[in-house]
Order: C-alpha cells, then structure tokens, then sequence
C-alpha cells in the first residue's frame, strides 16, 4: 500500500532519478514523463494524486500542462506543484496564476521537496476527506428526501378519499402541509349506531415528528369510536393515550363531533382547537349567518384527567360544516397580516376555494325522497 | 424576531419573551427556559409575555414543559402581561385554567 501516486516531470533524467528515490523511500508510488505531453499519456493510464512538473521544458512546458490540468474537470483536483529553475516572488506569483497549488524553487534540497510533498499529501486527504463527506451529505440528503416524500404520500393516504361520501353526507377537503408532511389529520367514521364520527387534529411542531403522532391521534380516535361513547368519552381516550405516549411538549388540538343524521343532533368537543363553521343549508343559505361553533377546552395530550366540555348543535338538513385548522388562520396576507380568524371566516363563507391546508366541508344530503337538487351539489369545489 | 432575557430576583427566575413565538424560535427558547431551571433551580418562575405579538401551538408546547420541568423542582410557573392577542389563545386552549396568570409582573412575583 503506497502512500499515494506522484508523477514527475522534468526533462533532465537526473532529477527525475534524485525525486524518484527520495519519494520511493518515503513510501510514494512514482510514476515519471520528460514533459508535459508524455505526462499526460502517462496519467492517461494512472491518474496521480500529486503532479511535480518542472516549468522549462521541451515539447508541453510546464505552464501550458499547469494550465492543461487545471483545465480539464477530471484533472483539475490533482495537487500540482511547479518546480522552476527560476527564483524570485515574480515568477512565483505567476506559477501560482497558472493554477498550480504550489512552487518549488530550483535549484532545491531534496528534504525541502519532501517536506512539501508530504505536507500537500496532507492537503489532498484533508480534500479527499471532504469530497467523502460531502457525497455521503448529498446521498443521505437524497435518501431523506425519497423518505419524506414517500411518507407525505403515505400520510395522504391515511386522509379519507375523495370524493367523500358516507351515509346522508358528503364531505371533501384540502391538505397543503407546509413542509410536505404535517401534523393535520382528519377522520370521518361511521359508526354501528348510523351516527356520524368525526375529528379533524393539528399536532403541535412540524414536519415527521407531528406526522407520526398524527397518525397516533387518528388511530387512537378510531379506536375511541369503537368502543361507543360521545365525543367527551372520546376525548378523554385519546387525551389519555397521547399524555402517556408522546413527550410533554407534544400535543394536539381538535375537534370532535357525533352527529345523528335522523335528527340531525350533534354532539361536539373543541380542544383547544380553531371553532369550526356551521353554514346553515350551505350555498343556498345566504340569508343565514354561519355559526360559530364555539366553545373552549384543553388541548389533548398535556396531562392525562383534565376536563372536558361536550356541547350541543344541530345540523340540519343541507347545512354545511367547515372544519380548519390554525394553518388557515396564520396563513400571511399580501399586507403581511395575519388572516386571522375574521379573515378565514370571511375565506370559508366566500369562497369555497380556500387557499391553505386542511379544509374539509362537509353538507348534509337532502334525503333521497327530497326531490330537488341544490346548486351546490353541481357547483364546482 | 425573537428577545429573550432572563435575570433573578431573590428565589425567583424572571423570563421576558418579546417578539412572535413559533416553530422557528422554539428550540432557542427550550435552551433559556433549561438552562434557567438546572442553574438556579427556581421556587418561582416567571414569564412576562408583554412583548409577545403571536404564539402557536409549539410556543404553548414549550410553555406547559416549562410548567412541568419548573413542577419536577418544586416550583411553581407564574406567566404575567398577557397581551389581548396571546390571551385569546390562551383561552381557546383553556390553557387560562391551566397556567397560574397575573397582570403584572409585580402581581407575578407576589405570586398574588
């Protein structure tokens, strides 16, 4: 195993012979040429890591291969040192504006040559190290990227389909995750009894941590569902399980809601989360002012037994419910403004194109006996 | 833009926070509020958050492990000079019943 490869160019024989032994017995493999054109026949074959060129020389001189290697992408980190019969700061200066790392004055002293060479083969591990390290950087920044992006894909797949329709409903929503991947969730459940479950959740922080604990929060929602209960049932649950299993500064708001489709009587639960919308009979309904579906509770997760608030709404035949998360309500206006909560109730009775993340909206259907459509069930979303 | 400072005042930590509390800011604001509890290990913790313009949901994270780290030393959280803003979040997360709350900072530190 030789320290490394130093190719050697002069036109005397002499001094490639006294350059030869003294890295030869330093442990360097040491190839050879007597100028610049057979230097690089040579390095076509092995590529050196270090290139001792002499500057006079006939056939290539020594600027013209300085420049040569310099030149060529494949060639140009090879450290270079011209070896000038020339002294003086003039003739360095324009070594060194050539391209070359390094000068050696001739005439010179072997020990000189060798203590430069090994400080250069410092450099050029040092560099080798670098350009190791960076290609790892650059692979595992790859690797993170596929990652991520395949588990934003993953976590759209944990959001219901479109477009959405469970018995007596429809519902759809938007999802733009500020960083590809995000703590926002929503669930739509059907339960045994006919009635409605629902969730929509924002996971404090971002990016992968706030996704895995929101697909915590969607499973541990569906499993509440399951067992029976209302909505403060549910939430105590899923209170529990997110204060046992997730660390003290991970949390998460939402809104829980039971609705009965026969009646039309919804149970709900906000912790800590962004009151939702009741547009009554949706689009048709311009002379009804939307709801807000007020009310305040913690936010789940923080300490297992704090209280919760279960309230009561109606949700009628063709009304329309928005559900968001504070995604919309901090979304910066052209003004720099924040939206703020006025704006994204402004955003959701207006428009049904809101810019920003989640956003599911949600009707009731008129039932099938019911013999007219409304414009909204063919107005575009 | 965020301003931290801290200083003591007799057995107490006093924490003012001026600027918007988010995501970005946060991990910067877990090192004071650390560093504060492990060096002087406070009977008492304040913030003032007088200054605050905004905070979101991984601000209020920070707050409540605060409150839990300055509990595991026997201590007790104060937060002072909520402004209009900050305490409609607060109430909207009934964080307002969770946090002891106060006008002042004076208030604050009387713990009255």
């Amino acid at each position: 195993m030789t320290k490394g490869v130093v190719l050697v160019v002069d036109d005397e024989a002499q001094i490639r012979d006294i350059l030869g032994f003294y890295l030869k017995r330093a442990g360097y493999q040491v190839l050879t040429a007597e100028n610049g054109i057979e230097g690089l026949a040579v390095m076509a074959k092995v590529m050196p890591d270090l290139i001792l060129s002499d500057l006079r020389m006939p056939g290539m001189a020594g600027d013209e291969f300085c420049r040569t290697i310099k030149g060529t992408p494949e060639t140009r980190d090879i450290y270079f040192v011209l070896v000038s019969a020339m002294d003086g700061t003039s003739t360095k200066i324009g070594g060194l504006n050539l391209g070359a790392d390094d000068m050696i004055a001739k005439p010179f002293h072997a020990q000189e040559v060798m203590a430069k060479v090994e400080s250069a083969f410092r450099i050029i591990e040092m560099q080798k190290e670098i350009k190791r390290q960076n290609l790892e950087l650059t692979q595992f920044q790859e690797r993170m990227t596929t990652e991520l992006s395949l588990a934003a894909r993953l976590q759209m797949g944990l959001l219901p389909s479109l477009p959405g329709a469970a018995p007596g409903f429809r519902y759809t929503h938007r999802y733009l995750p500020a960083e590809g991947i995000g703590g926002d969730i929503y669930s739509i459940l059907p339960g045994a009894d006919g009635c409605l479950a629902l969730l929509i959740a924002d996971v404090s922080g971002h990016g992968v941590t706030a996704a895995l604990i929101s697909a915590m929060v969607k499973t541990s929602f569906e499993s509440q569902v399951r067992l029976g209960g209302s909505p403060l049932t549910w939430a105590m649950g899923m209170n529990r399980d997110l204060a046992r299993n997730t660390l003290s500064e991970q949390f998460a708001t939402a809104f829980l809601a039971r609705i009965d489709p026969s009646t039309g009587a919804m149970q709900y639960l906000v912790a800590g989360h962004v009151s939702p919308i009741l547009i009554a009979r949706g689009a048709q309904g311009g002379l009804h002012r939307p709801q807000v579906l007020a009310g305040h509770g913690f936010m789940l997760g923080i300490e297992e037994d704090l209280p919760f608030e279960e309230r009561a709404a109606t949700f009628g035949l063709g009304d329309r419910l928005i559900l968001y998360t504070d995604g919309l309500v901090e979304v910066e206006r052209e003004d720099r403004r924040l939206l703020g909560e006025e704006g994204s109730f402004a955003c959701a009775r207006n428009s049904p194109a809101a810019k920003r993340r989640l956003r599911i909206s949600w009707w009731r259907k008129p039932a099938p006996s019911m013999n007219r459509h409304p414009s909204w069930m063919t107005s575009p979303w | 833009m965020l301003n931290i400072q801290t200083r003591q005042e007799g057995n107490a930590s006093v924490v003012t926070i001026q600027g918007k509390v988010n995501f970005e800011v946060t991990a910067q604001l877990r090192d004071v509020i650390r560093d504060t509890v492990t060096t002087h290990q406070p009977k008492l913790m304040v913030i003032n958050l007088e200054g605050v313009s905004f905070i979101d949901s991984s601000g209020l994270g920070l707050l409540v492990a605060a409150r839990n780290s300055v509990d595991k030393n026997n201590g007790k959280l104060h937060l002072c000079g909520l402004p209009a803003q900050v305490k409609k979040t607060f109430d909207q997360t009934n964080l307002t019943n969770y946090f002891s709350i106060f006008t002042t900072e004076q208030d604050a530190l009387r713990g009255a």
